[in-house]
C-alpha cells in the first residue's frame, strides 16, 4: 500500500527562505502571514490530507461513480470527507472575506492545493472547480449574483462547475452552439448540450452552480459571439435555500482512463433558467481572467503526483533487496542490497525529485506574483507582477503536468513489475497524471500561447520579468567562485535560449508556422532554464548551510540537476533552431 | 480568381483576367508646365482679396515661397487680424517665421494702389457673383498690364464671373481652385476660359506648380470641377446608404475609410472635420447649378438628423460641441467617445465596429460580402464610380486628371478609375447591369481590360478610344516609382533597394514598415558604399516615395532585444549604425539625401552624414531620441556639435555649441518644415529646399552630379568640449526645468546621459575629443538608458500608442 507524507520541510523551505517571506507580509491584509501563522495552518491541512484524503484515493478509484437516473453517486467515504473538509472551513481558505472566506494569499494557499493533488486528486477536483467558478462570478457577476451564490460557494454549501466544452468543439471555443434567449424577466433560457464537465453532478453538495458559455441571438460568429451565464441546479428561493429544480440534467458519465473518483459528466441544458455573467459576448474574456489561476492549479496537480509518486518510490527503492552494488556488497549481511544502490535507481529518483522541487519552487514563486498582481499597492509593481504571471502561466501548466507523467512513469519504473499491478497503488498515479497534460488547454496549446501570444505582447515586456532577474542573477554572481558550478551551466542554457527567443520572435513575424513548429521545444528549454535559475538560488541558500542534511541534499539535487538534466537544453534548442521545415514537407495524405 | 463563396451572380470571374493590375503613383499627373518663364509672365509679386480661411492660407503659402504678398481684405483690420491668427494656428499656415514678414496686409478700400506692381492677383471672398464682379472693376482700375487675375471660387462658373468684364481683362482672368489647407493640399485646379491668354496660363501654372509645389489640374469650366463634384456625390451617397442600410456610424466609417484607401475619418469622421454646416450650402451651389436629372441632383434628400445638429450648433470638431460624434468624460475623467445613432439620433458610447466584411482582403471581396457593410460599400462604390466615369470627359478630358485630383484634393489612396482597376471593371459593369443601371462610355470601353497598364516599363493610361499612351510627365520630373517600374534595380533586401536613376546616379530606398532603419537598411547602406567605391555609380541620392523618409530606429527590435537581455545584439546594433553611416560620409562619391515627410531619430542622422540635403519643403525633420527615453546613438550627438561649433554667428568657446545641441537634442524638438530646419542647422545653410514634391529627386540628382567634379569626402575632425564642467552647468539648467514641473523624473536621468556625452564625458577643453571617442560615448549612454525601466517604459509606450510617455 502506497502511503504519503506532506512535505512541510520543503514547503517551508520554499515559502520562508527560497521566497521572501517579509514581501508578502508586505502587502495590504497580509500583515499576519507570518511563518508563526502560516504553519500551525499548513500542519492541519496536512493532517486532513493525509488522514482523511489520502485513504480514500484507492478505494475511491477502485470504486468510481455511478449514474442511476441522473443520479451522480461519488464513491463511499467521499460525502463525509467532503463534509470534514467543508466543516473544517479548507473549502473558504482563498476566498474573500467579504463572502465569508479566510482571505488567505495564493501563495499559502497553493501548498494545500499540491497536498490535496497527492493525497487524492479525484476529490481536489470537486473543490477545484469550485474556486474556479468562485473566481469567474466575484470578477465579473453582478451584486444582486454575488450576494446571492458566493457566501454557498466560498462555504463549500454548494458547488461549481465550469461548463465549456460541447460535442464539436474543445480547444475551439468560437464554434458553440449552446444558446441562451432573453427571458424578458432579466434571467435567460440556456439551451445545449456540454460534455466533459468535471463535477457536474454528483451527491457532495445540495446545489450545483454551472457556469456556461452560450450564445446570444444576436451573437457575430466566432469566439467574439460568446457570453458566460450563470445556471444553478436549484434556483435558490428568498431565503436562500435550494428551490425548484432547473432545467438541467446529467445524461452521462465518462468512462476514463484515470480520476476515477472525479464526475466527469455529460450535461444537458433544456431551456435552464441562467443569468448573465458579465458583459454581453465577452464570456471568453471573463473566462481568460481566471484562467491563469485554473491553469497554475492544473500544473499543481502534476506536482502532486509526482510528490507522492517519488515517496513511493523512494522508499521502496530502499526497502526492496535485489542483486548486489556494481562495486561490491553494500550490506552484506543482508541476503541482497536495497535497489537503491543502483546508479541508474538513483538517477531515477533524483531526476524526479530535481523536477520537483524545482518546480514546486518556480510554482510557488508564480503564486507570490499572483498576489503582488493582486494587492500591491504600486500599479508598477502590480504590472510587473502580473506580466510575471502571465508569462509563467503555460510553462508551469505544461511544464508541471509533464513533470506528473514523467515522474509518475519513472516512479513506475522504479517499482519493476510491482509498480504495474494495482496493488502497490503506482500505476493509479501514472493513471491519473495522464489527464493533465491535456486538460485545460493542451499542452500544445500551452506552448503556442507562450509563443503566439507572451512572447511578442508589447514588444516582449512580460519577457523582460524573467530574463532581466537571471541575468542580474548571473552578474552578482559572477565571482562568485563557490556559485560557479551553478551560474555557469545557468548561463549557457540562459544564453541558448535568448538566442531561441529572438529567433522564433523573427520567425515567426513572417511566418507564424515557423513560431509553431518551435514551440513546444522552446517551453521546454523556457521551463528548464527557469528551473536552472530557481536552482542556482536555491543552491546560494544552502551553500552556507550544508552542514543540515536538509541543504546537503538541496546542493546534491541542485548539482544533479545541473549536470544531468540542464544539459538536455542544449537539444532543444537544436530542435528549435532546426525550423519547421521537416514538419512541413510530409504530404497530407502520406500520413 | 475570387468567385469564392457564390454570394454573388454579376461576378463572372472576367474581370480578373484582364491586363495585370498595376499600382499607379501618378503623383505628377499635372498641365505641361512650360520650360521657361513666358515672357513678361514670371510672378514677382502676389496679392490676395478676401482674409478668410482660404485667402489668408494662400497669401501665407505664397509668402512661403518667398514672395512678397499683399493681403487685403473688405472688412478694416480683417487682413491684419487673419495675419495675427495664423501665427497661432496648428497646423501653421506659414513654414517658418520669416515668411509671415513677407505678408503686407491691408484694407482694400485704402489698399488698392498695393495691387500696382503685383504679377498675380487672388481672389478669394464671398461666393457671390455679384460682389466678385464688382470687385474685378476695382482691380481691373489698378492693376498692371498683363498681369494675372485668378478666382478662387469653388462653385461659380468661369462665364459668369466674367459678365461685363473687358477683353483685356478676360484675357488675364481664369480659375485657380486651392483646397484646405492650402499649405498642405497638393491638388490645385486652374479653369480657363475661350478669352484666357495661355501665356497668363502657363505663368500661373508654372509659379503654382514650382514655386508653390501644387500638382495643376486643368478642369472644364463645371459646377465644382473635378474633386468637390465626385468628393460631394460620394458623401452623399455614403451618407443616405448608411441611413438607408442601417449602419452605425461607426460601421460606415470603418468601412468607407481604410479599406478603400480613404483617410480613416470615412464620411462622418470627415464631416465632423470640415463642418457639417458646408453640407447644406454645397448641395445648394450644386442644385443651382446642375441639371435637374444629374445623379447627384437626384440623390439629395432632406436630411433631419444633419438640420437638427446644425441647429444646436454641433457643426463638428471646430464649434467645441462635437458633431456626428463627441466626446464625453467619465466619472473618472476618461474621455469617452460617443456617436449618434443615425435612426433615433440619440448619442450613445461609440462602440468599435464588429463586421465580418472588414476582414476581407481586397476592395471586390468587401464589395461582395452579404453583411450590411459589404452591402454598403458596393452600394457607394456604385454610386461613386459610375457618376465619376460618367464626368469624362464632362469636367475633364483624362481619366487620369480625375484620379489625380481624388488623391490629392481628398487624400484617397487610388483615384476613381484606381478603385476601378482594382475591383475590376467588367465585374463592375456586370454589377450596374444587373441593378439596372446605364453604363458610362469609358466603362463600356474599357471591357475586359483595365485603365491603367504597364507597357515597356512605363505606365499608360486609357484614353478614350480605348488605347492606352504613355502618363506624360512634366519637365524636371522624375519619379522613383517611374525608375523601379523600368526596372533599373542595383541591389535590394528586405527593406531596401538600390536603384539607378541614370547618368551614373543611384538612388537608395527604404522599403521596410515606415521605412523604420533597421539592420536591412544599414546593411545596404553598406553595401551601396562598397559598390559606389568599385565606380557601380558616381553619386548617391537617399530618397524614398513613402509617407515619411523614415521615422526612425526600429525600436520594436531595440525593445524585444533589451526584454531579452541581449545587450551584446543591441550594442552590436547601435555600432552597426555607426559604422554605416560614418563609411557613407568618408565615401568617395557625393551623397545627397532627398526627403520628404519625417525623417526623425536615425532617419535624421542619416540626413545628418550626407554631403548635402535636397529637402523637401514638407519635411520634418528632429532628433527626438529622448522621447523614448533615449539619445542619438548613430552619431547624431556628434554632427550636431560640429554643425553648431562651425555656426558662424555663435559665441567661441568650448560650451556654445554644446548647449545649442544639448537644448535642441534634450526638447526632442522636430523642426516643422525644411526652412525651420535650416535655423536649427539639421539643414545646412546651403542645402536646397524643393517645394513641389514630385520635382524632388531630380533636383536632388542634380544636386549630387554638380558635386562629382572634384569632390573629397570631409575628414574627421576632433572637437573641444567643456567636459565635466560643462556637464554640471547643464544638469543645473535641468534642474530648473524640474522645479518649473516641466522635467520629469525619468527626464533628469536621460538629460544627463546627454550633457555626459555632449560635453565629452571626462575629457575637457584643454584636449580633443576624437569622433571615436564621441561615438564611444554615445553608444555608452545609448546602452545605459537602454537599460533602465524608464526607458523601456517610454519605447513601449510610443510602440503602442505613438505617442511619448511622460514619466
Amino acid at each position: 500500500m502506497p502511503s504519503y507524507a506532506a512535505p512541510l520541510r520543503d514547503i517551508r523551505f520554499c515559502l520562508n527562505e527560497y521566497l521572501d517571506p517579509a514581501r508578502l507580509a508586505a502587502l495590504p491584509g497580509c500583515a499576519e502571514m507570518t511563518p508563526d501563522l502560516v504553519d500551525p495552518v499548513l500542519e492541519e491541512a496536512a493532517k486532513l490530507c493525509q488522514e482523511v484524503l489520502f485513504p480514500l484515493n484507492r478505494s475511491g478509484d477502485e470504486e468510481g461513480c455511478t449514474i442511476e437516473n441522473g443520479v451522480v453517486r461519488t464513491p463511499s467515504g467521499f460525502r463525509e470527507a467532503y463534509a470534514a473538509f467543508r466543516d473544517g472551513g479548507w473549502a473558504s481558505l482563498a476566498c474573500d472575506p467579504e463572502y465569508g472566506g479566510q482571505g488567505l494569499p495564493k501563495t499559502v494557499a497553493l501548498p494545500f492545493e499540491e497536498m490535496m493533488c497527492s493525497a487524492n486528486l479525484s476529490f481536489g477536483m470537486y473543490p477545484g472547480l469550485s474556486h474556479g467558478a468562485y473566481s469567474a462570478l466575484s470578477k465579473h457577476g453582478t451584486d444582486e449574483l454575488k450576494q446571492r451564490y458566493l457566501p454557498k460557494l466560498v462555504s463549500g454549501e454548494w458547488t461549481g462547475t465550469m461548463c465549456l466544452t460541447e460535442p464539436q468543439c474543445g480547444t475551439d471555443l468560437g464554434l458553440i452552439r449552446t444558446r441562451a434567449v432573453p427571458d424578458g424577466d432579466g434571467s435567460y433560457a440556456v439551451t445545449g448540450n456540454k460534455i466533459f464537465i468535471s463535477a457536474g453532478e454528483h451527491d457532495l453538495a445540495e446545489n450545483i452552480i454551472h457556469l456556461v458559455l452560450a450564445r446570444l441571438p444576436d451573437a457575430p460568429a466566432g469566439t467574439r459571439g460568446i457570453s458566460l451565464f450563470l445556471v444553478p441546479k436549484f434556483l435558490p428561493m428568498e431565503d436562500g435555500r435550494p428551490g425548484a429544480r432547473n432545467a438541467v440534467s446529467c445524461t452521462s458519465i465518462e468512462h476514463k482512463m484515470g480520476i476515477k473518483a472525479s464526475a466527469t459528466c455529460a450535461m444537458s441544458f433544456d431551456g435552464a433558467k441562467g443569468w448573465l455573467v458579465g458583459r454581453p459576448h465577452k464570456g471568453l474574456s471573463a473566462m481568460f481572467t481566471m484562467m491563469n489561476e485554473a491553469r497554475l492549479s492544473v500544473g499543481i496537480q502534476g506536482l502532486g503526483l509526482a510528490e507522492v509518486a517519488y515517496q513511493n518510490a523512494a522508499a521502496y527503492a530502499k526497502d526492496r533487496l535485489q542483486g548486489r552494488a556494481l562495486n561490491g556488497a553494500a550490506h552484506p549481511d543482508k541476503p541482497a542490497d536495497p535497489i537503491i544502490v543502483h546508479p541508474d535507481v538513483r538517477r531515477m529518483l533524483l531526476s524526479m525529485r530535481a523536477a520537483i522541487e524545482g518546480c514546486r519552487a518556480l510554482a510557488m514563486e508564480v503564486a507570490q506574483m499572483q498576489d503582488i498582481a493582486r494587492l500591491h499597492p504600486d500599479p508598477a509593481e502590480r504590472q510587473a507582477a502580473d506580466d510575471h504571471v502571465q508569462l509563467m502561466t503555460p510553462i508551469i501548466k505544461a511544464h508541471l503536468t509533464d513533470v506528473g507523467w514523467e515522474a509518475t512513469a519513472t516512479g513506475m519504473q522504479v517499482l519493476g513489475g510491482h509498480g504495474y499491478i494495482r496493488e502497490w497503488g503506482m500505476e493509479q498515479y501514472v493513471r491519473d497524471a495522464r489527464i493533465a497534460q491535456i486538460y485545460e488547454g493542451t499542452n500544445g496549446i500551452q506552448a503556442l500561447d507562450l509563443v503566439g501570444r507572451k512572447m511578442p505582447a508589447h514588444g516582449g515586456r512580460h519577457l523582460r520579468r524573467f530574463f532581466h532577474p537571471v541575468l542580474a542573477f548571473i552578474e552578482a554572481h559572477g565571482e562568485d567562485e563557490a556559485m560557479g558550478e551553478f551560474i555557469l551551466p545557468l548561463s549557457k542554457a540562459f544564453g541558448r535560449l535568448q538566442q531561441c527567443t529572438a529567433e522564433l520572435a523573427r520567425r515567426g513575424l513572417s511566418d507564424p508556422f515557423e513560431a509553431g513548429a518551435g514551440a513546444t521545444d522552446y517551453l521546454r528549454l523556457f521551463a528548464l532554464t527557469a528551473l536552472a535559475h530557481a536552482w542556482a538560488r536555491m543552491a546560494a541558500i544552502a551553500l552556507p548551510r550544508a552542514d543540515d542534511a536538509f541543504y546537503k541534499a538541496k546542493l546534491a539535487t541542485a548539482r544533479f540537476f545541473m549536470a544531468r538534466v540542464l544539459p538536455e537544453t542544449s537539444s532543444l534548442a537544436a530542435k528549435v533552431m532546426a525550423g519547421g521545415a521537416t514538419l512541413r514537407e510530409m504530404e497530407e495524405a502520406a500520413f | 480568381m475570387a468567385s469564392g463563396n457564390g454570394v454573388n451572380p454579376p461576378d463572372a470571374g472576367g474581370a480578373t483576367t484582364g491586363a495585370p493590375l498595376v499600382e499607379p503613383e501618378l503623383r505628377a499627373v499635372g498641365a505641361p508646365v512650360p520650360k521657361a518663364s513666358p515672357p513678361g509672365g514670371a510672378i514677382r509679386k502676389v496679392a490676395v482679396i478676401g482674409a478668410g480661411v482660404m485667402g489668408a492660407g494662400i497669401a501665407a503659402h505664397c509668402a512661403n515661397a518667398g514672395v512678397p504678398t499683399v493681403l487685403l481684405d473688405i472688412v478694416p483690420g480683417g487682413a491684419a487680424r487673419a495675419l495675427a491668427a495664423m501665427a497661432k494656428q496648428d497646423p501653421a499656415p506659414f513654414m517658418h517665421a520669416g515668411a509671415a514678414r513677407l505678408v503686407t496686409p491691408g484694407d482694400l478700400a485704402t489698399g488698392l494702389p498695393l495691387l500696382a506692381d503685383c504679377d498675380w492677383i487672388v481672389e478669394a471672398i464671398v461666393e457671390r457673383p455679384d460682389a466678385k464682379r464688382a470687385l474685378y472693376a476695382q482691380l481691373d482700375a489698378v492693376r498692371k498690364p498683363g498681369s494675372v487675375v485668378s478666382s478662387n471660387t469653388s462653385t461659380i462658373p468661369l462665364a459668369a464671373l466674367l459678365e461685363g468684364a473687358s477683353d483685356a481683362f478676360a484675357a488675364d482672368f481664369c480659375i485657380t481652385h486651392f483646397f484646405n489647407p492650402p499649405r498642405y493640399m497638393r491638388l490645385l485646379e486652374l479653369v480657363t476660359g475661350p478669352a484666357t491668354r495661355a501665356d497668363a496660363a502657363a505663368a500661373v501654372t508654372a509659379f503654382c506648380d514650382r514655386a508653390l509645389g501644387k500638382t495643376v489640374i486643368p478642369c472644364k469650366d463645371r459646377p465644382g470641377f473635378i474633386a468637390n463634384r465626385i468628393g460631394g456625390m460620394w458623401m452623399q451617397s455614403a451618407i443616405n446608404q448608411a441611413q438607408d442600410l442601417r449602419l452605425t456610424i461607426e460601421e460606415a466609417d470603418a468601412v468607407m475609410g481604410r479599406p478603400l484607401g480613404i483617410p480613416k475619418t470615412g464620411v462622418f469622421g470627415l464631416l465632423d472635420l470640415v463642418g457639417i454646416d458646408l453640407m447644406p450650402h454645397v448641395a445648394a451651389s450644386m442644385k443651382a447649378s446642375l441639371p435637374a436629372d444629374d445623379a447627384y441632383v437626384l440623390g439629395m434628400r432632406d436630411n433631419p438628423l444633419v438640420a437638427r445638429l446644425i441647429a444646436e450648433g454641433r457643426t463638428g470638431r471646430k464649434g467645441g460641441k462635437g458633431g456626428f460624434y463627441t466626446r464625453a468624460k467619465s466619472d473618472t475623467g476618461e474621455s469617452l467617445k460617443r456617436a449618434v445613432d443615425l435612426w433615433t439620433g440619440e448619442d450613445r458610447p461609440s462602440e468599435t465596429p464588429q463586421l465580418e466584411s472588414l476582414s476581407t482582403r481586397d476592395i471586390r471581396a468587401l464589395a461582395q460580402h452579404p453583411d450590411r457593410g459589404g452591402r454598403y460599400a458596393r452600394a457607394v462604390l456604385l454610386d461613386t464610380l459610375a457618376y465619376a466615369a460618367a464626368l469624362v470627359p464632362e469636367v475633364a478630358d483624362d481619366i487620369a486628371s480625375v484620379d489625380a485630383a481624388m488623391r490629392l484634393g481628398y487624400n484617397w489612396k487610388w483615384g476613381p478609375f484606381e478603385l476601378l482597376d482594382r475591383i475590376g471593371p467588367a465585374w463592375f459593369v456586370d454589377a450596374l447591369r444587373a441593378e439596372g443601371r446605364a453604363v458610362p462610355p469609358v466603362l463600356e470601353t474599357v471591357g475586359d481590360g483595365r485603365f491603367y497598364r504597364v507597357e515597356a516599363g512605363r505606365l499608360q493610361a486609357m484614353g478614350r478610344d480605348g488605347t492606352h499612351r504613355d502618363l506624360p510627365r512634366p519637365e524636371g520630373v522624375l519619379l522613383l516609382a517611374d525608375v523601379k517600374r523600368a526596372g533599373q534595380l542595383l541591389a535590394k533586401n528586405g527593406s531596401a533597394a538600390l536603384w539607378d536613376i541614370g547618368d551614373g546616379v543611384a538612388c537608395l530606398e527604404f522599403t521596410s514598415k515606415m521605412n523604420s532603419m533597421d539592420p536591412d537598411i544599414l546593411s545596404m547602406i553598406g553595401k551601396a558604399v562598397s559598390m559606389g567605391k568599385k565606380g557601380a555609380f558616381r553619386a548617391l541620392v537617399i530618397h524614398n516615395e513613402g509617407e515619411n523618409f523614415s521615422v526612425g530606429a526600429n525600436i520594436g527590435l531595440a525593445l524585444f532585444a533589451a526584454n531579452i537581455a541581449a545587450w551584446g545584439e543591441v550594442e552590436s546594433m547601435v555600432e552597426q549604425g555607426q559604422k554605416a553611416l560614418r563609411s557613407m560620409r568618408h565615401a568617395p562619391f557625393p551623397v545627397v539625401g532627398a526627403p520628404s515627410g519625417m525623417a526623425l531619430g536615425g532617419g535624421c542622422e542619416v540626413l545628418l552624414h550626407c554631403d548635402a540635403v535636397q529637402a523637401h519643403a514638407e519635411s520634418y525633420i528632429g532628433l527626438v531620441e529622448v522621447g523614448v527615453g533615449l539619445i542619438p546613438g548613430w552619431g547624431g550627438c556628434m554632427a550636431m556639435l560640429r554643425r553648431w561649433a562651425e555656426a558662424p554667428k555663435l559665441p567661441r568657446g568650448p560650451m556654445p555649441p554644446v548647449a545649442k545641441a544639448f537644448e535642441m537634442i534634450s526638447t526632442a524638438r522636430v523642426a516643422k518644415s525644411a526652412f525651420e530646419a535650416k535655423e536649427m542647422l539639421l539643414l545646412r545653410p546651403t542645402d536646397g529646399i524643393t517645394m513641389n514634391r514630385d520635382r524632388l529627386l531630380a533636383e536632388a540628382k542634380a544636386r549630387a552630379l554638380a558635386m562629382v567634379e572634384g569632390y573629397a569626402p570631409p575628414e574627421p575632425k576632433a572637437i573641444r568640449l567643456p567636459g565635466p564642467s560643462g556637464k554640471a552647468a547643464l544638469a543645473l539648467a535641468v534642474q530648473q526645468q524640474v522645479l518649473l514641473g516641466r522635467a520629469t523624473p525619468h527626464d533628469v536621468v536621460v538629460c544627463d546621459h546627454l550633457a555626459a556625452t555632449l560635453s565629452g564625458g571626462a575629457r575637457d577643453h584643454t584636449e580633443e575629443t576624437t569622433e571615436d571617442e564621441l561615438l564611444r560615448l554615445e553608444r555608452q549612454s545609448f546602452m545605459a538608458l537602454l537599460r533602465t525601466d524608464g526607458t523601456l517604459a517610454r519605447v513601449e509606450h510610443m510602440l503602442a500608442t505613438g505617442r511619448p510617455l511622460r514619466n
